[in-house]
C-alpha cells in the first residue's frame, strides 16, 4: 500500500510540491462544508427585543419566512418594530392587547403576523396576542422558532 | 517505417494549479457566507385561525372523524373520534378513543405523543385537520414542540392543519 503525502520534499525537479491525490479530498471536504454551511445557515439575522436573555423556542419546521409585520414578546413586553407597545399583566381580565391592536391596524402592507415569542412566555400571554393579531384582521399568523438544524 | 507520432507524447498536464484555483475559490465563498449570514436559521409555523366570518369546516369523511390533543400542565390528552362498521356493514358508528400522557421526567412525553399520533395518521392518512388545546401555563417551547410533534415534518406530514382552540379553527 502506497502513502499519499501532501508535500513531497524529497523529490526534485517538476513532480515536486504539493501531490494531486491530496488535493481532491481537500476540494471534497470544502465541498462539504460548504453545503453544511449553506444548509445550516441564514442570510437575515432574526429581530430580538432589547432584553437579555431572548431565546426563540426550536423547531423542525423548515417552512420560510415571508413578508410579515413581527411582533416580539418576551417577558411581560410586547414589540412592534422596535418600539414597545404594551406590558402585559397576569389576570388582566381583557384578553385584548388594546395598544397593539390600534397598532395592526393603523400599520400598511401584508395582512401576515410573525410572532417570535420567547420560549418561557406562557401561553395565557401568547393567546392574547394571537387574538389581539385576529381581531385586527389579519388573516395570517405565524409562530416563529429557531430550527434544530441551525448552529 | 512511418509513425504517427515523431516526437514523444507530451507530458501528462499538471492538475495542481487548477485544483488550488477551486479550492481558493470555495475557501473565499466560505469566508463571504460566514461573514454575510447567521447560524440561527428560523422556522415558521403556520396557524390556523379562522376569521369569525369563515365558515365551519365541512365533517372530514374519513375513518379518523377529529384528533384533538389536550395539554394540562405536563400531561397530554389525546381525544379521537374513530368510525367503525360492523362487518355486515349495517351500521356505521364513531367510537371515542382517549389516551392520557403523563409526563416523562418532568415534561411532556412527546415521544408517546408521536407514536399515537402516527398511528391515528396511519388509520387515514387524509386527515390532515387537528385541534390543540393548551394549558394557560403552557410554554411557548413546549406548545412548539408539541405543534411540532402533530405536524409532522415536512418529509413525513401528520396532521400539518392544527388549530388552536379557543381561536377559532
Amino acid at each position: 500500500m502506497t502513502r499519499r503525502r501532501l508535500f513531497r520534499p524529497e523529490e526534485g525537479g517538476v513532480g515536486a510540491g504539493l501531490d494531486v491525490g491530496a488535493l481532491a479530498p481537500m476540494v471534497d471536504m470544502m465541498t462539504l462544508l460548504l453545503v453544511f454551511m449553506l444548509r445550516s445557515y441564514a442570510t437575515e439575522p432574526a429581530p430580538a427585543p432589547p432584553v437579555a436573555d431572548f431565546a426563540l423556542a426550536g423547531t423542525v419546521s423548515e417552512d420560510p419566512r415571508s413578508r410579515a409585520v413581527e411582533v416580539l414578546v418576551a417577558g411581560d413586553g410586547v414589540w412592534v418594530d422596535g418600539r414597545r407597545l404594551a406590558t402585559l399583566t397576569a389576570g388582566d381580565p381583557e384578553v385584548l392587547v388594546r395598544p397593539l391592536y390600534e397598532a395592526l391596524l393603523k400599520l400598511r402592507g401584508p395582512r401576515r403576523v410573525e410572532v417570535h415569542a420567547d420560549h418561557r412566555v406562557s401561553y395565557a400571554m401568547l393567546r392574547r396576542i394571537l387574538y389581539t393579531a385576529r381581531a385586527a384582521e389579519y388573516d395570517e399568523i405565524a409562530l416563529v422558532a429557531v430550527n434544530r438544524a441551525s448552529l | 517505417m512511418s509513425r504517427l507520432f515523431r516526437s514523444p507524447p507530451p507530458a501528462e498536464a499538471d492538475v495542481r494549479p487548477t485544483l488550488l484555483g477551486v479550492v481558493t475559490l470555495l475557501f473565499l465563498l466560505l469566508f463571504f457566507l460566514l461573514t454575510t449570514s447567521t447560524g440561527q436559521r428560523l422556522g415558521v409555523i403556520g396557524l390556523r385561525l379562522g376569521s369569525a366570518a369563515d365558515l365551519a369546516p365541512l365533517p372530514h369523511a374519513g375513518l379518523l372523524r377529529t384528533l384533538e390533543v389536550d395539554m394540562e400542565g405536563g400531561t397530554l390528552r389525546v381525544l379521537a373520534e374513530v368510525q367503525t362498521t360492523d362487518i355486515a356493514a349495517a351500521s356505521t358508528s364513531v367510537e371515542r378513543r382517549q389516551f392520557e400522557l403523563p409526563p416523562v421526567q418532568g415534561s411532556v412525553d412527546l415521544a408517546g405523543l408521536a407514536r399515537l399520533v402516527e398511528e391515528f395518521h396511519a388509520l387515514d392518512p387524509s386527515q390532515t385537520r387537528a385541534r390543540l388545546r393548551p394549558d394557560e401555563t403552557t410554554g411557548t417551547g413546549a406548545l412548539v414542540a408539541v405543534l411540532d410533534v402533530m405536524r409532522g415534518g415536512s418529509d413525513a406530514p401528520r396532521f400539518p392543519n392544527v388549530a388552536l382552540v379557543g381561536l377559532g379553527e
